[in-house]
């Protein structure tokens, strides 16, 4: 079974007057292990869709089975709970707390995961926290605030936390917009990394030479999704 | 996530916003101080003014003539024609009753003291040789009245403080004469200076044997009766007996007014009671203010951290993770500044009463537990909708949110 699986998703919602229809009949599947890349121009729907895969939004229409289960009938607390264990996320802009240091945020994820884990003590979090930031090459610098960093490490910091409970899927939202090329390129072969230790990999992108460095690439066009013959799936 | 951490994590968030958390604290300060100095203000009155009324006499009894049906009489005393109290009654409670230490009959005016040098107008007290024992009035230089001058009505007089200065100045005042609305009495006392007590101001009065007033007002109707029982416990025996002896005189009938200190004491308790009572009211109001200050910042919080809020949704954060993160740092809050309160109100009073005994301000300790947990109740109280409202952002909004 896929680990991802989208049945006739739609996504519509209301600006001013207009019925803007921002996903129109979403059906696709990623199995376990898959290195995935979205790509689209802005306004085509690829962020409302990663929303969506990410439960950070819901569809207005259709089914999403994420591991098996219909994340269209779960509750808000079991939407926080599979998103704190199944999904990491990385955003274009880092989306981290900016007066908490590099460790303090990747610690937050698995603090909110010991409600589901009792055996989760403090220097357990702080253990596998450390462990994860040496993971991304950034052990040199866990007490060091957001802004004392740069691009580059504010994203690995912003990865580690992604990847700190061990999450299925990690889901990068223009993981590179905010990033010199040469840094670009390290996150990028930091995610092929990830993904062929088996990590689910999904990148969000309006770069088509990004998309093209992933296995799959699946194309978004107002609120469509097509192979990249133009074809709709 | 852990009560623990959540706590850690809000008693971080009001480390990182030091200015901000020190005002609203401070609303919580001043409205916990306002409800501990006001009511230590109320209670300290209560007890200066409980003081005061006992330092007149213990066991005094109060004697009225007429009956009025009501309890704990403070009213003006009740003017009757119909009771109707004399020297007689006076004379047979001297002889019959047991428990009383003292019984003076008691007539007062206004008057006209005067001799060559001054003119002062003063309230006259007719009393008899008693009167002293039972009002603690000491006597600083010759006598209060004797037996002989009550019962031959002599024109003596027993002079206040002031007025002895007034009309003699530093120089003797005994055995000098002096007219009390014209007619010469001899001086045969001074009585200690005691300043004011409860409007009752003994400095300001000239004493003279109850028969000698009877005569210069000419009436054979006393004021009213003042004794004193025997001891304190025994006030209510000396009431009964008192009113025994009366009303066998009065043909049966109890046309006078009995008013103990206790009922006196009891009366005006209930009276500084509510004046505590209003205080705390408006100590609450304050408090009131410092919730609504608590709120208001924890709003603008709610909006300022958004993007906190989402992030923290996105990485796992429950609804109610988010509510108790905000709620428990209202409550830090207001209780940090409540203990503060508390804290810097005891140490206002106490100081103040190291330095200055008489001015015994501090707070009662039943007060202490209620303030602490008004503040723990402000906070939660004024914490919840901010909490709530920053518990329902909508995660992806959220983290939009610029």
């Amino acid at each position: 079974m896929a680990l991802i699986e989208l049945k006739n998703i739609h996504k519509h919602f209301l600006m001013g007057e207009e019925n803007i229809h921002a996903l129109n009949s979403i059906n696709i599947s990623i199995n376990e292990g898959e290195l995935t890349s979205i790509v689209g121009t802005s306004g085509s729907g690829k962020s409302t869709l990663m929303n969506i895969i990410g439960l950070l939004d819901l569809p207005s229409e259709g089914q999403y089975f994420l591991d098996g289960k219909n994340t269209t009938e779960m509750s808000d607390d079991d939407l926080s709970k599979y998103r704190n264990q199944k999904i990491g996320f990385v955003f274009q802009s880092f989306n981290l707390l900016p007066k908490s240091s590099a460790l303090k945020n990747v610690e937050m994820p698995m603090q909110y995961a010991s409600a589901y884990n009792k055996n989760l003590t403090d220097s357990m979090i702080r253990k596998m926290s450390l462990e994860t930031l040496d993971k991304v090459g950034l052990s040199s610098r866990v007490h060091h605030l957001p802004n004392e960093l740069s691009g580059g490490q504010r994203q690995r910091v912003a990865i580690a936390r992604a990847l700190v409970n061990n999450p299925k899927i990690l889901l990068a939202d223009e993981p590179t917009g905010a990033l010199d090329s040469k840094t670009s390129e390290e996150i990028l072969t930091l995610f092929h990394e990830l993904n062929s230790q088996g990590v689910t990999v999904i990148i969000v992108t309006h770069d088509n030479k990004i998309a093209h460095r992933c296995r799959r690439v699946l194309s978004m066009s107002d609120g469509i999704m097509q192979d990249l013959d133009g074809i709709k799936i | 996530m852990i009560f623990r951490k959540i706590l850690v994590n809000s008693a971080e968030a009001i480390v990182e916003n030091k200015l901000r958390s020190a005002l609203t604290m401070l609303g919580m300060i001043i409205g916990v101080m306002a409800v501990i100095l006001l009511v230590s203000v109320g209670t300290g009155a209560k007890r200066y003014i409980t003081s005061e009324f006992e330092s007149l006499g213990t066991n005094v009894i109060l004697v009225q003539p007429g009956k009025t049906d009501k309890k704990n009489s403070m009213g003006p005393p009740v003017a009757s024609s119909k009771g109707k109290l004399t020297i007689a009654d006076v004379e047979a409670l001297q002889k019959n009753a047991q428990s009383l230490a003292a019984v003076s009959g008691v007539m007062f005016g206004a008057g006209v003291v005067k001799n060559d040098l001054a003119t002062n107008n003063i309230n006259i007290l007719g009393s008899n040789d008693q009167f002293n024992r039972i009002f603690n009035m000491t006597i600083i230089e010759g006598n209060y009245f004797s037996k002989e001058d009550e019962e031959s009505g002599r024109r003596v007089a027993v002079l206040g403080h002031t007025i002895k200065e007034n009309l003699f100045g530093s120089s003797n005042a005994l055995g000098k004469l002096v007219k009390i609305n014209e007619s010469e009495h001899r001086v045969i006392g001074i009585i200690k200076p005691t300043g004011d007590k409860l409007g009752f101001n003994v400095d300001d009065m000239v004493f003279i044997p109850t028969k000698s007033s009877l005569r210069l007002f000419n009436t054979d109707k006393l004021f009213g009766i003042r004794a004193s029982a025997k001891s304190r416990s025994g006030i209510d025996d000396a009431v009964a007996e008192l009113t025994a002896v009366l009303k066998e005189r009065h043909n049966g009938e109890e046309d006078f007014t009995i008013i103990t200190q206790v009922t006196m004491v009891e009366s005006m308790n209930t009276i500084l009671n509510m004046l505590t009572y209003a205080l705390g009211a408006i100590a609450f109001i304050s408090m009131l203010v410092g919730g609504i200050g608590i709120m208001n910042i924890m709003l603008v919080s709610v909006t300022e951290r958004t993007r906190e809020i989402g992030i923290r949704r996105a990485v796992g954060a429950r609804r109610s993770d988010i509510l108790k993160q905000f709620m428990i740092e209202a409550v830090v809050i207001s209780v940090s500044g409540g203990l503060l309160g508390i804290f810097i109100s005891m140490a206002i009073t106490y100081t103040l009463y190291f330095f200055l005994p008489g001015f015994d301000m501090r707070p009662p300790f039943w007060i202490l537990p209620p303030s602490f947990f008004l503040s723990f109740f402000t906070g939660v109280i004024f914490g919840v909708w901010p909490a709530r409202k920053a518990a329902h952002i909508q995660t992806i909004d959220a983290l939009r949110y610029e």
